[in-house]
């Protein structure tokens, strides 16, 4: 434990938080993506947030810049745990705008503007992280890998199916785990050896020595062809070049690849929530050895009230101070203070806080915004073309309500 | 002609560095402190910039994100006294790093360097 703190010192942690969420609108039009609720009472940032925090990482940089002020009311609430006379801190940095003056242009000029922040915190290496991501994962164990291959680069990669691969960056490496190619949201991903369906993809996880990194970021801020983004200019530029390993981010207990996802879109968003569900989930929140932290929210239990027929729950998640009549639920997760009126039904669905789910109301395959009035006999769901023509319906056809219409009973 | 701009606190070496840059057959404009600096850098076409580090108000190391924000990709040299800024992550955005000395060959070597 002793070592682990002294090898922290030499570590600066930043998390990445800025981007604008565009693929998640409506759920961001008023909100930093990592600020949304996910699995009931989380925040997507609570997850890599809670990773450094199960890896002893207690000083954090987080980037904000879109929607910032949702992103520092959570981290005011939920994460003010830190002991700034031990030297542990949280700091929200939206762009400083005093060397330049300008937004942060891309996820490597985040980091470039901030320059000077590593000038005095002078580390040896930079865990660099996203705000976004939904994973456990023991970033001390990647950083030892990172030490063990001499990296000045190590990504974290775990193996996704080739269909899905397009949207990440896709490494090519050798038997030692090096890196010998890199290709950003390639059209057609390359299989891996010996796994042609699956594609080893970038998790957008970093650890950088600190000087190679730092020359990488004043290089990249000359070019003026750069997007100044790590996947499409800093990572290709530093492959052949530099020592890029890839790490194979893997569960513990059972040796296979570990759970990552990208919420970087509705669907995906949507889905990783039905990965939360089941009695043996895909991911499982209530394991003990890797507790998530999340913002402590004072409400009454959930309460369940049969008047003739029983409250009928399956597969399900249902956050603290919810209250369900007679209602049938099954496969949703249900975030805290939601009330669900007797006769109504729910499968297959996110629901925000503060959510009123009307008398006999029928909700399938729906993401709802907190404080949305569902009223009575009200459907979504069911009737694409109503649907279509009310809220925004994702490629996968699911239906999201936010919270700025007002719903009219039918 | 290639425009240089030399900023320098010191105005005997301001005028040192000027006078054997236009004898190079450079255009030389000049400031004394990073401020003005800055607005030079703003207002006029430029090539290359010899930046003190040491100068009241605005540090040589403030000024270079702010003189590459401005216009990026422009040439720096960072021209000090002193050594230890080259271990400041700041300073590693310049193009160089130069010890000042009475005699500018060095300087004038890299000046020729960059700007070819």
């Amino acid at each position: 434990m002793i070592l682990g703190m002294e090898r922290e010192k030499k570590l600066t942690t930043i998390i990445m938080a800025g981007g604008k969420g565009e693929r998640l609108f409506p759920l961001t039009r008023d909100k930093a993506k990592p600020a949304i609720v996910f699995g009931g009472l989380y925040r997507i940032i609570d997850f890599t947030l809670s990773n450094c925090l199960n890896s002893g990482i207690r000083r954090i940089y987080v980037l904000s810049q879109y929607g910032s002020l949702s992103l520092d009311i959570h981290l005011r609430f939920t994460w003010d745990i830190f002991r700034p006379d031990l030297g542990e801190y949280i700091y929200s940095v939206p762009p400083q705008q005093i060397t330049v003056n300008r937004w942060y242009r891309g996820t490597a000029d985040s980091i470039y503007q901030n320059l000077k922040l590593l000038d005095e915190e002078r580390p040896k290496h930079v865990l660099i992280l996203s705000g976004d991501h939904v994973y456990k994962m023991d970033y001390q164990a990647m950083l030892d890998f990172h030490l063990s291959k001499g990296a000045d680069l190590t990504v974290a990669a775990v193996p996704a199916p080739r269909q899905e691969a397009s949207a990440f960056g896709i490494l090519h490496v050798d038997e030692d785990h090096r890196v010998i190619g890199f290709l950003e949201k390639p059209a057609d991903p390359p299989g891996m050896p010996g796994n042609p369906e699956m594609s080893l993809v970038s998790m957008g996880v970093y650890v950088f020595g600190a000087e190679t990194l730092v020359r990488e970021l004043i290089a990249d801020a000359k070019n003026k062809d750069s997007q100044h983004d790590f996947g499409r200019n800093i990572i290709p530029r530093m492959v052949g070049k530099n020592k890029v390993f890839a790490y194979p981010f893997t569960d513990p207990a059972t040796g296979k690849p570990g759970y990552w996802r990208d919420i970087g879109q509705l669907d995906a968003y949507f889905q990783a929530h039905l990965d939360l569900l089941g009695e043996k989930p895909v991911f499982d929140l209530y394991s003990e050895d890797w507790p998530m932290r999340s913002q402590l929210t004072l409400t009454p239990p959930t309460k369940y009230v049969s008047h003739k027929k029983p409250v009928d729950i399956t597969d399900s998640l249902i956050s603290s101070g919810c209250e369900l009549h007679e209602a049938q639920v099954s496969r949703a997760v249900l975030s805290p203070r939601v009330r669900v009126g007797k006769g109504a039904y729910i499968e297959e669905a996110v629901i925000w806080n503060n959510v009123r789910v009307g008398l006999g109301a029928k909700i399938r395959r729906a993401i709802i915004e907190d404080g949305v009035m569902i009223p009575p006999r009200f459907t979504i769901g069911y009737d694409h073309q109503a649907d279509a023509s009310r809220f925004p319906v994702t490629d996968g056809g699911i239906v999201v309500v936010p919270n700025n219409v007002t719903l009219e009973g039918p | 002609m290639k425009r240089i701009l030399v900023v320098d606190d010191d105005d005997a070496i301001r005028l040192l560095i000027e006078m054997e840059l236009q004898d190079e057959g450079y255009e030389v404009l000049s400031a004394s402190n990073a401020k003005d600096a800055l607005k030079l850098v703003e207002t006029e076409p430029l090539d290359l910039v010899i930046l003190d580090i040491r100068m009241p108000g605005m540090d040589g190391l403030e000024a270079l994100p702010r003189i590459l924000g401005l216009r990026e990709g422009l040439k720096v040299i960072l021209n000090t006294a002193y050594s230890q800024y080259q271990e400041s992550f700041m300073s590693w955005a310049a193009d160089a790093y130069i010890i000042k000395s009475a005699d500018l060959t060095e300087l004038k070597n890299k000046v020729k360097e960059l700007l070819a």
